[in-house]
């Protein structure tokens, strides 16, 4: 390690091994919702005033 | 995860630097994107932290529009450069993005030496589509028209697997992998029509872009495809 590597790191604190960490980073965790989720989350930002869809038709009578 | 406080305290830097090169690619002030050497404070002691692990788009304002970067930036840029090599069990990603640097420096000042020898890519032989796109969008820096090198000769050997990956990443929300697939997605010839490169970019823009770099990748691929249209 340089001299004035070292005095950097003991600047800020930051090793070869923190930046190597984050020029190496592992894949994100995926975030999915499915239909249900979505579908809370469509109607909490409604305030709850949103229709996800109309009531299924019903046969007529006679 | 928990993070370490210096953990946080090093992406908080490199997030600083991303919102000004997000901000000079967006035609806004590109005045001391990268804070000069005797910079006082927090901000001064992590630049140069900061500028490696942004690698070569540190200095992507310029590069795009063929501007001559500012002294000072150049100067962090270097002492970034300089201090943080490699070390000798460092991953590819490391090795190639301080291979970019050198590039990028020599590209900046001429006076520089030459850039070394490339890294392999052996890691990538046989890759899985979703690991390849994992690796190219850490790698995004080396996503730049006109500039050759073996990742993206590589990358341009499998623009489906690519594609595919851009879109898996996006159903993940995976943001920053989807902004970094799709900057090497406007450079890659053979990119299927439909996968709607335009309004992908925007839908993670939307969706991503309070991340600058997220933010930093979706504002690259447009410079370059308004260039490569253009």
């Amino acid at each position: 390690m340089r001299p004035d590597q070292i005095v950097t790191d003991e600047l800020t604190g930051i090793q070869a091994a923190d930046i190597e960490a984050a020029l190496d980073p592992v894949e994100a965790d995926g975030v999915y919702r499915d239909s249900r989720q979505c579908a809370g989350l469509a109607l909490l930002s409604g305030g709850g005033k949103l229709l996800l869809s109309p009531p299924t038709p019903r046969p007529k009578k006679g | 995860m928990e993070q370490s406080g210096t953990s946080t305290r090093l992406q908080a830097a490199v997030q600083d630097l991303a919102s000004g090169v997000v901000s000079a690619l967006r035609g806004g002030d590109h005045a001391h994107v990268v804070p000069p050497v005797g910079t006082d404070g927090e901000a001064g002691d992590l630049a140069p932290a900061a500028v490696r692990v942004l690698g070569a788009d540190a200095l992507l304002p310029g590069l795009l529009s063929r501007t001559p970067p500012d002294p000072a930036e150049l100067a962090v840029f270097r002492k970034a450069f300089e201090a943080y090599p490699p070390r000798a069990d460092a991953a590819p990603t490391v090795r190639w993005s301080h291979w970019a640097m050198a590039r990028t420096l020599r590209r900046a000042d001429p006076s520089s030496a030459e850039a070394p020898d490339e890294p392999d890519t052996a890691w990538l032989d046989g890759a899985t589509w979703q690991v390849l796109t994992h690796q190219l969008a850490v790698l995004a820096p080396l996503a730049l028209p006109g500039e050759d090198c073996a990742v993206s000769r590589l990358a341009e050997g499998r623009p489906v697997d690519v594609a595919r990956g851009f879109v898996r990443a996006v159903r993940r929300r995976d943001w920053r992998q989807a902004a970094g697939a799709g900057r090497w997605l406007t450079l890659l010839p053979g990119v299927p029509e439909t996968v709607g490169l335009d309004a992908g970019l925007d839908f993670v823009e939307l969706m991503g872009g309070q991340d600058p770099l997220v933010a930093l990748q979706v504002q690259a691929a447009r410079r370059m495809r308004t260039g490569a249209r253009g």
